[in-house]
């Protein structure tokens, strides 16, 4: 064997090791002889002003009718505006039965009974909730953005299908855009287009967009080479190969896009409130600042409902399945272990019985026009379930205007606001601290400020200064990938300092440093528990789908009802919209170890923590480590929707410069969070790849 | 025979950046794995010529990698040929335009794949139909139509359903009405029953023969089955590196293999079954003894064997006009069945 020499370790002098040295220096230097003191305030680039200035100019510029406002975003503007408008009237004018009917029938076509009635219930809440109308208001701002960001974003996906020059240009792009928090995409709009619904509209496309152009580029690239070519060996040209194989075969992973793109309009929606989208978010917002708590909660339940209502239903779309006929498994409403329970009888008999009747009333409609369609279509109950629709819609419209059945009838009404408030108010005097002990929210709020958040603030703004600071985060990129992203990130914290809002910035990182600290503290375990209980999964995942459907402006309620104003409820809000990848992915990764390597750990005797320490968390760790990147960027997501509740910061930069018409401040912060987003993604996520790499090479 | 329905002349196909350089340059006894290694080309199809008469059934044989699917994919140009003409019905195919070349798709041939390939969207029915879709007929006598071809192969009850609802052989059955919907002059089948477990690849097999019975098409048929290209096969092209080692009938590969690696695929042959008088007969020696047993030509060994054990006279060969062309007798058998076993040692 070839006698390789092996340096130890301790020895080598690598440039990590260097900067490390380095910073350890500056920082005895620092704390022992000379205080560097704060990030020098002459070198602040004074980005605001021009960018005040040009927002000035846009406003003196639209209104004398410069040619680029003239010709492009007055017209735009106009267009969008004209559209949302003709939506939102129709939906107005349509009464609420005709929208439910229409929706359970749909949910029931392309779903199940289950579904329609899922989805149903969701649309009846939001006018049970006396939030009909907004509801609408939110929907067609949704209908709108969704359908002008489809309309762009498919043709671009088949585009980029078919010219590998144009997907690798777009790649980094869309990239970038889900890199960035939502909150981020109404910045510049606002420049723009001023303060309004078109504005939200546009940020809502911007940044709703990237799912579905990145799935329908891949499902059409994975449609297979085979049925490709048998297409063309029968003469089909491109259009056809395109509209008959291509398309078709691609739908489950477009409709897919399409999901992701319609949850992350809805999330932007809602924000968009900020920027006078109106809808739902709106009252959430109103609410929130006079702390009519009950009224937010009502507003945010309505968010919910849509949200599982547009989730489940465009799910379901991407679910369809070719098969001939489908299974009749009758239906369920309960889960089947309570199947033999009396009581559980009695509730589904009926239902099954009312689900046999429309059965059979659906298939007599459906005979009875059949007999006006071609023959031999195998299409035939689709069309026949289509047109039955059609017609039960337009006798329902007719009867409702007959009865003056349009607006939601207002004495329906579930009323929450007052109970929940009288609940707010018990919780905040009763739930603050529990008799003597230290268990309740305001023990744990002072915890986490005092031994967390204080701590960490004071380390990274005094203890360490701010070149100490740049100097470990370089070191940290380039362990954890190359120099070029040590300088990249040396430079983005700089840019920061040269904003003027390094202190911002570090407050920001202590708030985002502990909630990702929490959400691991919480997630993995949650995660080894569910990796090694059946159970567990089965019980953790609907709660884990459901926390990532809500918008996260929904997080606020709940949080501020128990923690009030301040640091603690952004940092709350954060680990619960946050928690969730981290428990997945550290579920998956124990999953996923080798069994054989298990076994190999049992037979040697080890215990089952042993195993679980010495064997299946290592080998999980590139899953975990993924699990926590993800996190940490919806933490960072979350930052400005926690400005909202008074985390002071970054966030609160944002919200606090845009509501006092500071566009430039506001911009500033907003720049401030995207770099930091970036350095941060890109450390922790070329740290879990080297992990991901080291694991498959041993 | 009949006229050729189908002629290649010298056709190549090289992969690689600079395949045409390849073509002139490359010496008749250089190696392909040698032209890989220096070049970095991979020379698929390699100099074929060959003839596909009206209605016979060519076998194209040869082991995985050989080139066959290259082969066969440039007679409809799905893979640009790189040099060489390949004439159709007297049209050469390489100097087609798109539309010439749609045309043809269209209507004069379609293809039956190894892996089915077929739409997992569309229903049997609809999946039938394709090639008539694409030709622009109306849908209800396309869906007609795709009706009697689902009754020839076999599928009735079926149409409504999809692809991956089917078993394998089913789903090639597909495969095949969906090739034959269009009623192509010319039917290419790359390896179908390739990926089919060995019981229903021979029902698929017969089932192509009973059908070719009634349609007679020209068909080109792929396989790397030796067996499979006995038994299907008018004709059979062997292949080896891209290059076309022996052309015969089944009886002639299997009496005279050309080479060590032809011989390889005809050693497990049961040769009994496929010899027949015409390899074994010699010409008439007196002509005065013209009498006495005759046989068919196409007499296999098999049955020549019981015929000549127990007399020491020689049996006629007759054609199909009843005259005498040759005759066997025990000692020839003997010797062809010597011959099999000289070559085995
Ligand atoms: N697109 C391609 N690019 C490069 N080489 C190819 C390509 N397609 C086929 N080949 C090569 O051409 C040779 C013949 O392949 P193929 O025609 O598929 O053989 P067969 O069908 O007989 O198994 C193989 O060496 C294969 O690797
Ligand atoms: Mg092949």
């Amino acid at each position: 064997m070839a006698a390789t020499r092996q340096p130890s370790p301790a020895k080598q002098i690598t440039p990590v090791r260097i900067i490390l040295i380095a910073a350890l220096l500056l920082f005895l230097y620092h704390n022992l002889i000379h205080n560097l003191g704060v990030f020098p305030e002459e070198w602040n680039l004074g980005l605001r002003e021009p960018l005040d200035m040009f927002k000035k100019w846009v406003i003196v510029a639209n209104r004398d009718g410069h040619w680029m406002f003239a010709l492009f975003f007055q017209p735009l503007k106009g267009s969008i505006d004209f559209f949302m408008r003709r939506i939102e009237d129709f939906m107005y004018w349509l009464p609420w039965t005709v929208i439910i009917a229409f929706v359970f029938f749909l949910a029931n076509k392309i779903g199940d009974l289950k579904l329609a009635l899922l989805t149903a219930f969701s649309l009846l809440m939001m006018g049970l909730l006396g939030l009909w109308d907004e509801s609408m208001r939110t929907l067609a701002l949704m209908v709108t953005s969704v359908i002008i960001a489809l309309a762009i974003g498919l043709p671009l996906g088949v585009w980029a299908a078919h010219n590998d020059r144009v997907e690798t240009m777009l790649r980094p792009v869309l990239d970038a855009m889900q890199t960035m928090p939502a909150f981020v995409y109404l910045i510049p709009v606002v420049l723009f287009f001023g303060i309004a619904r078109v504005p939200s509209v546009i940020a809502t496309i911007i940044y709703a967009i990237p799912p579905v152009v990145r799935l329908t580029n891949l499902g059409i690239r994975r449609v297979s080479e085979e049925s490709i070519e048998a297409a063309r060996s029968f003469g089909s040209t491109p259009r056809q190969i395109m509209l008959k194989v291509q398309i078709p075969q691609a739908m489950p992973s477009i409709m897919t896009g399409v999901n992701q793109t319609i949850m992350m309009a809805l999330s932007i929606v809602v924000i968009a409130a900020l920027i006078g989208g109106g809808g739902l978010g709106d009252v959430v917002l109103k609410s929130l600042r006079r702390l009519q708590v009950g009224s937010a909660l009502e507003a945010g339940l309505a968010i919910v409902f849509m949200a599982v209502l547009l989730d489940r239903l465009s799910f379901a779309f991407s679910q369809i399945e070719h098969v001939s006929v489908k299974k009749h498994q009758g239906f369920r409403l309960l889960p089947r272990k309570w199947g033999g329970k009396s009581w559980a009888k009695a509730i589904e008999r009926p239902i099954t019985w009312v689900y046999a009747m429309s059965g059979r009333l659906e298939k007599k409609v459906v005979h009875l026009f059949s007999r006006l369609l071609p023959k031999q279509d195998e299409n035939i109950n689709s069309a026949g379930y289509f047109i039955t629709m059609a017609l039960g819609l337009l006798l329902l419209l007719g009867i409702s205007f007959a009865l003056s059945w349009v607006e939601f009838p207002e004495n329906w009404d579930l009323s929450l606001s007052k109970p929940v408030d009288t609940a707010v108010k018990w919780a905040q005097v009763n739930l603050y601290q529990i008799g003597d002990t230290f268990i309740g929210t305001g023990p744990f709020s002072d915890f986490v400020s005092l031994y967390m958040l204080r701590p960490l603030r004071l380390l990274l703004l005094e203890w360490l200064a701010w070149p100490i600071i740049i100097l470990l985060i370089s070191a940290l990129a380039w362990k954890a990938a190359n120099w070029k992203l040590a300088v990249y990130s040396a430079l983005s914290m700089l840019f920061i300092g040269w904003l003027g809002l390094w202190e911002a910035s570090m407050d920001t990182l202590s708030q985002v440093l502990v909630a990702v600290l929490i959400s691991v503290l919480i997630g993995v375990p949650l995660g080894v528990w569910s990796a090694r209980n059946d159970s567990a999964e089965q019980f953790l995942r609907p709660i884990l789908d459901f926390l990532q459907t809500i918008p996260t402006f929904v997080y606020l309620v709940p949080v501020i009802m128990l923690f009030n104003l301040g640091r603690v409820p952004g940092i709350m809000a954060s680990v619960m919209y946050a928690i969730a990848p981290t428990v997945r992915l550290t579920n998956l990764g124990i999953r996923q170890v080798d069994e054989a390597a298990v076994e190999a750990s049992v037979s040697f005797g080890a215990t089952t923590w042993q195993t679980l320490r010495n064997v299946q968390l290592p080998l999980s760790l590139p899953s975990i480590m993924m699990g926590v990147n993800q996190t940490i960027m919806m933490v960072l997501a979350m930052v400005i929707i926690a400005g909202l509740v008074g985390a002071a910061g970054l966030g609160f930069s944002v919200i606090d410069a845009m509501q006092n018409n500071k566009m430039g401040a506001s911009i500033e912060a907003g720049l401030a969070i995207v770099l930091m987003a970036i350095v941060l993604d890109r450390i922790t996520q070329s740290w879990a790849q080297k992990q991901a790499d080291a694991a498959n090479i041993t | 025979m009949n006229k050729p329905k189908i002629s290649f002349r010298n056709v190549w196909k090289v992969f690689g950046p600079t395949p045409e350089h390849i073509i002139e340059t490359v010496k008749p006894e250089t190696a392909v794995s040698d032209i890989l290694a220096k070049t970095g080309h991979v020379v698929a199809v390699r100099d074929v010529s060959f003839d596909v008469y009206e209605g016979e059934v060519f076998c194209v044989m040869g082991l995985s990698g050989s080139g066959k699917s290259t082969l066969v994919r440039c007679l409809s140009r799905l893979i640009e040929p790189t040099a060489g003409k390949i004439i159709v019905n007297g049209d050469n195919v390489v100097e087609m335009s798109e539309e010439e070349l749609r045309d043809l798709r269209r209507h004069k041939m379609s293809m039956v794949f190894q892996r089915f390939g077929l739409f997992s969207h569309r229903r049997v029915i609809e999946n039938i139909a394709y090639g008539l879709e694409i030709q622009g007929v109306e849908r209800e006598e396309r869906i007609k139509h795709s009706y009697e071809i689902l009754e020839k192969v076999g599928l009735h009850g079926w149409d409504q359903h999809y692809p991956h609802e089917l078993s394998g052989g089913m789903q090639q059955r597909v495969g095949l009405a969906r090739a034959l919907a269009v009623d192509p002059e010319i039917l290419l089948c790359d390896e179908p029953f390739s990926a089919l477990d060995p019981l229903i690849r021979r029902d698929m097999q017969n089932e192509l023969l009973r059908l070719q019975r009634d349609l007679q098409k020209t068909m080109v048929f792929i396989t790397h089955d030796f067996l499979e290209a006995l038994k299907l096969g008018d004709r059979i092209a062997i292949m080896k590196d891209g290059e076309v080692v022996q052309i015969g009938t089944p009886e002639d590969i299997v009496a005279n293999p050309i080479n060590d690696y032809v011989h390889e695929f005809t050693k497990d042959v049961p040769r009994v079954k496929v010899l027949t008088a015409r390899t074994v007969m010699k010409p008439v020696t007196h002509k005065e003894e013209l009498i006495g047993r005759a046989v068919a030509i196409d007499t296999t060994l098999e049955k020549l064997i019981p015929l000549t054990a127990d007399t020491d006279d020689a049996i006629l060969v007759m054609d199909g006009e009843d005259n005498v062309i040759g005759e066997v007798n025990r000692k020839r058998v003997m010797m062809a069945l010597a011959t099999i076993q000289k070559k085995e040692v």
